[in-house]
């Protein structure tokens, strides 16, 4: 991209603890908030799996003002869509009926109250939901590929909980749960839309001014190192494709090499189209499947994301799809990539990045990335000299560090 | 909120000799260009025993053109920092790309290049046509795929819409090389595209470029008519075995074509049966009965007839008679008693607000234009009158059209079961997949637990990746 993109963005920190963040959008006539609080994989109570699955969908089953269809009722009034999750919520709307929007943002954040029977329904939901994920071999076998990485790690639960664990969750848990982490100290609330930043930060402000506490200590995670060698399993379900999941631990966000794996990523497994070694090998030259990937920088965050090669194909091409992704992991520790892959790749992530900025919801979270992981705002006017610096030495060396084939989890479910 | 004049957006129209047509929209601020492709080309092109040529073409224009060898359209658009897809439906086919505004017409040069001169390889062809056979796999295991064809197979029983988009296995593993070289050769020529481009453009000088490079290609056979679906008889039934352990409903009643006065009512309708929270159905069997865990109301209009589709999932143990009982007399309900006004408000703020939110970026605004251009009578134009459409609508309408359309002697009921000795009483369900995109923005405004689960077994095309 020749054209210098630039970004209005103003940031208040209020005596809470809670940042506000605005997005200049000019020429859109809506608007987006967002509310982004410091809750962490670590404080889900380790036997209440499936605990902040639930009160993220019942943050909108009734509030101090609302019951659960009035609030929907009062979002739907003014053309606004509004979503509870287990760090906050997210709402859209056109800009006119913005002050109105963050007004019922702060409601379904702030002051839900969980009411009995929504949340047994919600439950009875949830549970259906899991049963259907069941049925599922992708899930299935995604499920059971997070368990074997992260072992005791909350991220190795499965995130919606288990049947017997949902089960047992009480409105009073969802409660305490809600009252001890949704706490404004180091959370954020970002809006992005047509008006000028510092009015949407006095609206920012004035909607979310009385929401106080004090925060609450984290209990930090316990620590994760890459699984033992050799694990392969496979869960035989009567279908027509199997789903074949193949990887291990991965990085943090702030992982200084994010950048050069990013490269490496593209060339190996998630450049757009079939322009990817795996995507050209498995799909196109071998017509395996229709959908392959690769990747260790897409599920960084907070906590270490994986490194997951995923391809759903029939039964008979399972062991021929592992054998690939393994010559091509290998291929990209030992080799160092050729001049024209790598320029490539730059250019595509050099010249994609505007993509990203188009839309409201994009740019607000784009502004909580920026500042959650210390990234800058002016990040999008560095990130193409960041890329454009990387040499193919640099990512055959980052990729034999990052990439273990032989302490690879493979998982599969479906046909056999 | 009211309809404001300027909803029509400024769109100059280019009309070459050989029947191609472009609409081209200049925007900003950012420096990105959208461009939509679209072909009057879709499965109800087809003919028996080549069922999911048209969707099978659309991976092959990916693989090689006389000027572009394969893999290079996706490099080329990948050095440029865009992207590029296409999916095809039961009308159309559409190809498309977003660039940045400095090298956007690099995306005429292929989309020229490729309306044509694609190389229809038979080596490619036989490894695509095994992509093609998976994706078909992939659609088999999903739950809502089998439930919704069946549904459509019931609705269309001699208009082509009976087929799925992605086709029958035989007939794709029976399609040759030069089955779809002839194909491609009959129905892709200027006269049966348009083309969309949205964005920071010039408008005279992509004018001229489009000129250029379209204005010499040869004109294809133009459409031919599809039978018309005879009115149905009767109700029609079918009960699905299926490996999942959660049962699913799909009721579809015939209905009218995309634009007619019709389908807005029904777009009204559809909101207020089942696409919120405050809908009708949601209110009765998720809420107030806790029969679902989840229900969507899709009004499938066509350029054909199309069908209003009702898709349940079952709470594990509750009988499907139970359910169809209930919805039968919600719809009953609503025929009676026509939208409440509150409703009616609510229903049109937020289709007001869900066509804002298409103009944030410009893909999705260029599909929007691609949509009504193809799909309504008066094309992209129709825009102008969409929201004062919806805002003329009375409740007296409402309930004409609702006892017009919703008869259960002319619907097709399915039920999803788990096949014996699949676990479960009767029923359950998952999260996931985005419902498909409707042919006109207006009816995909919902929200609450309604969008958030909404989902459906479309067949879509899309290279996927």
């Amino acid at each position: 991209m020749s054209v210098p993109i630039r970004m209005a963005i103003a940031e208040r920190e209020l005596p809470s603890g809670l940042t506000l963040l605005a997005v200049h959008n000019p020429g859109v006539q809506t608007f987006a908030g967002v509310v982004s609080l410091d809750i962490r994989a670590g404080d889900e109570p380790t036997d209440r799996p499936g605990l902040a699955h639930l009160v993220g969908e019942c943050l909108d089953e009734g509030t101090r003002h609302y019951d659960s269809l009035e609030l929907s009722a009062a979002a739907e009034s003014i053309g606004a869509m509004m979503e509870g999750n287990q760090r906050g919520g997210v709402v859209m709307c056109p800009a006119t009926a913005q002050k109105e929007a963050l007004a019922l943002l702060h409601e379904l954040v702030i002051e839900p109250e969980f009411p009995g029977r929504e949340v047994r329904r919600v439950q009875a939901e949830v549970l259906t939901e899991i049963k259907a994920d069941d049925d599922d071999p992708r899930t299935v076998a995604a499920r059971r590929f997070r368990k074997e990485v992260y072992g005791d790690h909350p991220l190795g639960r499965p995130p919606q909980g288990t049947a017997k664990s949902v089960a047992r969750l009480k409105p009073k848990d969802l409660r305490d749960y809600h009252d001890q982490w949704f706490r404004p100290a180091g959370g954020y609330v970002a809006a992005s839309g047509p008006d000028e930043p510092e009015k949407m930060l006095d609206r920012l402000e004035k909607a979310f001014r009385d929401f106080r506490g004090k925060p609450h200590k984290h209990k930090a995670p316990p620590d994760v190192d890459l699984a033992p060698a050799g694990r392969d399993a496979h869960l035989p379900m009567p279908r027509e494709q199997v789903h074949v999941f193949l990887g291990h631990l991965g990085i943090r966000r702030t992982h200084p090499d994010f950048y050069v794996l990013s490269v490496m990523d593209h060339v190996l497994g998630t450049g757009p189209g079939f322009t990817s070694r795996v995507s050209r090998k498995l799909r196109d030259e071998q017509g395996l499947c229709y959908s392959v990937s690769a990747g260790i920088t897409g599920s960084a965050g907070e906590e270490p994301g994986t490194f997951t090669a995923y391809i759903g194909t029939s039964p008979e091409h399972r062991q021929k799809a592992v054998d690939g992704f393994l010559e091509e992991i290998r291929r990209i520790r030992s080799e160092p990539v050729s001049a024209q892959e790598l320029q490539d790749v730059k250019d595509y992530l050099t010249g994609s990045f505007v993509f990203g900025l188009e839309r409201n919801s994009n740019l607000a979270a784009y502004a909580i990335r920026a500042r959650r992981f210390g990234l800058g705002f002016d990040f999008i006017q560095r990130y193409p000299d960041i890329i454009r610096a990387i040499t193919a030495e640099q990512v055959r060396e980052t990729a034999e560090r990052h990439l273990h084939p032989d302490r690879l989890v493979v998982i599969s479910a479906g046909a056999s | 909120m009211t309809a404001t004049a300027n909803l029509l957006p400024d769109v100059e129209v280019v009309e070459l000799e050989n029947g191609f047509k472009a609409l081209l929209l200049e925007r900003g601020p950012l420096p990105v260009v959208a461009s939509v492709l679209w072909y009057r080309v879709g499965s109800r092109d087809e003919h028996t025993g080549e069922t999911g040529v048209s969707h099978f073409l659309e991976h092959m224009m990916f693989k090689g053109t006389q000027r572009y060898a394969k893999g290079q359209i996706d490099l080329t658009t990948a050095k440029m920092g865009g992207s590029n897809n296409a999916f095809t439906d039961n009308d159309g086919t559409a190809y498309y790309f977003t660039l940045a505004a400095d090298r956007w017409e690099q995306a005429l040069e292929i989309e020229a290049s490729r309306m044509r001169d694609c190389l229809l390889d038979p080596l490619e062809f036989a490894s695509e046509k095994n992509v093609v056979l998976e994706e078909l796999a992939m659609g088999e295991d999903d739950p809502w795929r089998p439930l919704y064809q069946a549904a459509e197979s019931l609705l269309y029983q001699v208009h082509p819409y009976h087929h799925p988009v992605i086709g029958y296995r035989q007939d794709l593993e029976r399609l040759s090389a030069q089955g779809m070289r002839d194909y491609y050769a009959r129905h892709y020529g200027p006269n049966r595209a348009f083309l969309v481009v949205v964005g920071a453009i010039d408008k005279a000088r992509a004018a001229t470029r489009i000129r250029e490079l379209f204005g010499s290609m040869p004109r294809a056979i133009e459409r031919q008519e599809p039978l018309s679906e005879p009115a149905p008889m009767g109700e029609r039934r079918a009960v699905l075995r299926t490996p999942h352990s959660v049962t699913r409903m799909c009721i579809g009643f015939p209905t009218c074509r995309m634009g007619e006065r019709d389908d807005y009512v029904l777009d009204l309708l559809a909101h207020d049966l089942g696409n919120s929270k405050n809908s009708r159905l949601y209110r009765r069997l998720v809420l107030k009965e806790e029969l679902l865990t989840e229900i969507n109301v899709m009004n499938e209009t066509r350029q054909y007839p199309g069908a209003l589709l009702v898709l349940c999932e079952l709470r594990d143990g509750v009988a499907p008679a139970v359910v169809e009982a209930m919805v039968r007399q919600e719809v009953q309900g609503l025929i009676e008693e026509g939208v409440a006004k509150k409703d009616l408000a609510r229903i049109r703020a937020q289709i007001r607000a869900s066509f804002l939110f298409q103009d944030e970026a410009v893909l999705d605004s260029a599909m929007k234009l691609a949509r009504f251009e193809a799909g309504t009578p008066e094309g992209y134009r129709t825009l102008a009158t969409v929201l004062p459409t919806y805002d003329s609508i009375t409740n007296k309408e409402l309930r004409e059209v609702a006892a017009k359309y919703f008869d259960f002697d002319r619907a097709a009921v399915v039920w999803a079961v788990p096949a014996a000795g699949k676990g479960g009483k009767s029923a359950s369900a998952k999260k996931g997949k985005v419902a498909p995109k409707k042919a006109k923005g207006a009816a995909e405004a919902k929200s609450g637990k309604a969008k958030k689960k909404a989902k459906a077994g479309k067949q879509k095309g899309g290279k996927g990746a």
